[in-house]
């Protein structure tokens, strides 16, 4: 790369973390105003005693979570795919393998400046894509809500919450089962012993998180000293 | 007007459109700018062209997959808000996560349609954006100087060291966490419903997290037994679906 493609890089780059960091903010306000906006069109204001009290019982654990994101996949994206990434989501389960995919495709290496330029392609590509297929099928759906509210459908309805948990409890547990059993022992104990704690489920994640999180270093750990 | 109505009324299309308009937007520049710059500095333009046709190509399964998504939340919280939370900002498992304890949080128990109202429906809104939002947060204050210091040469092979490796066990074990607590709680709450070992509490949830995994298993093998690699796009949206219409059955029962 000659000294007028550096030069245009570094203006490029300049502009890239002004435009993201101008996006990420207003998307923030918008987010974070939508309920307030829908509060004052239902006549409803959000409860900020329960906002607070939810954010302690599972904000803090996303928190975590968004912080490993954070940390793990601003390597693989660069700075535009990045502030795309955080804004529109999905990374597990499409940004990133989208992205890595095309690295892979043009042959591009982790932290180079063209890297950066296919990430950020890669990124805007996928979330435009997304966009565009969740309008099209939302207004499909529209038609549908009689059928989607029919009362013989409400306990699928009511019940997507363990089918999520099963799908995600295959997928994570056979992967990592000497890190999950300590947890998932932990809890079932406690919400047999203490039937009262399933009312307040989502209080239990942090504890179960640290006791995986605990059985998860011990084995790291141990598995560096058998080596 | 039913709250469900509300939900889905044109206005909260309106809201929620206006957003996704808005990061729509905000992509076409990203996607202009990048091309532009991969000319300037002198990349051939066949590998943009062809960056840009395989991730359309490799996102529109997925998107159907998260489009399942919408439909699965639909019932509980209408339309607008789950087409939101997933074209912008969100993932499947998180939001169905952070809703329920959202629910909880409200005082209205486990996430359903029924139970909702309009209060527990903005506190729920605002929760999950809460919740979520921090990615956003850390991409807006440290990137500049965090993907600086990666371009000086911290980071060898692409591959995470010291704290990104610490990162990857971290956001294990918070899934790990997070399922254990659940299924934890619906064993508990079958076996204790009534008191300690009583077993007169509902089945239903833990057999629904059974079909689901079941169902996850099957895709798995497709995956990696029959080299189904296209099942993965389907694979969460997929077991969830077949879960929920076993829930259906067995409420027949």
């Amino acid at each position: 790369m000659n000294g007028k493609h550096e030069l245009y890089f570094e203006r490029y780059d300049r502009t890239t973390h002004r435009l993201g960091r101008a996006a990420c903010l207003l998307t923030l306000v918008l987010l974070l105003g939508a309920p307030f906006a829908i509060g004052g069109y239902l006549g409803a204001m959000p409860d900020l005693g329960a906002v607070a009290k939810g954010f302690l019982a599972i904000g803090l654990v996303w928190m975590g979570s968004s912080i490993g994101e954070y940390i793990l996949y601003t390597p693989m994206l660069g700075a535009g795919g990045s502030y795309l990434a955080f804004i529109t989501g999905n990374l597990i389960n499409m940004k990133i393998p989208c992205a890595m995919n095309a690295k892979e495709l043009v042959g591009a290496k982790s932290g180079t400046k063209e890297n950066e330029i296919i990430a950020t392609l890669s990124i805007a590509t996928a979330s435009l894509v997304t966009i565009l297929v969740l309008a099209l099928g939302v207004a499909l759906l529209i038609p549908l809500q009689p059928i989607l509210q029919a009362p013989a459908l409400q306990p699928a309805f009511d019940s997507v919450v363990p089918a999520l948990f099963g799908a995600m409890a295959y997928q994570y547990f056979r992967g990592h089962m000497n890190m999950a059993v300590w947890p998932l022992v932990l809890m079932g104990v406690l919400f047999t012993l203490l039937p009262a704690l399933v009312a307040n489920t989502s209080m239990m994640v942090l504890p179960a998180g640290a006791a995986a999180f605990l059985a998860g270093y011990l084995l790291t750990k141990k598995s560096i000293k058998q080596q | 007007m039913s709250v469900m109505s509300q939900l889905n009324s044109p206005v909260l299309y309106l809201i929620c459109g206006g957003i996704i308009l808005f990061v729509a937007l905000v992509c076409v520049v990203f996607l202009v700018r990048a091309y532009r710059a991969g000319v300037a500095i002198g990349m051939d333009r066949t590998k943009l062209k062809r960056t840009i046709t395989a991730s359309a190509t490799f996102t529109v399964l997925p998107s159907v997959g998260i489009l399942l998504g919408v439909i699965a939340l639909s019932g509980s919280l209408g339309t607008p808000w789950p087409w939101l939370r997933l074209s912008v900002i969100g993932a499947l498992h998180y939001e169905t996560s952070v809703a329920d304890a959202a629910a909880q949080a409200v005082g209205i128990g486990h996430l359903a349609g029924a139970a909702m109202t309009s209060r527990a429906f903005t506190t729920i809104a605002l929760l999950m954006s809460v919740c979520i939002m921090w990615g956003m947060v850390l991409a807006a204050v440290f990137t500049k100087k965090y993907t600086k210091t990666l371009r000086a040469g911290s980071e060898k092979d692409g591959k995470p060291s010291g704290i990104a490796a610490y990162g990857d066990l971290l956001m294990s074990a918070v899934f790990i966490g997070l399922i254990s607590a659940y299924l934890g709680s619906y064993l508990g709450d079958f076996i204790s419903h009534d008191g300690r070992f009583t077993f007169t509490g509902s089945w239903l949830p833990l057999a629904v997290a059974a079909v689901s995994a079941l169902v996850m298993g099957v895709f798995l093998w497709l995956k990696e037994k029959k080299h189904q690699e296209w099942v993965d796009n389907f694979s969460l949206a997929g077991s969830m679906l077949a879960g929920m219409a076993a829930a259906v059955l067995f409420g027949l029962l």
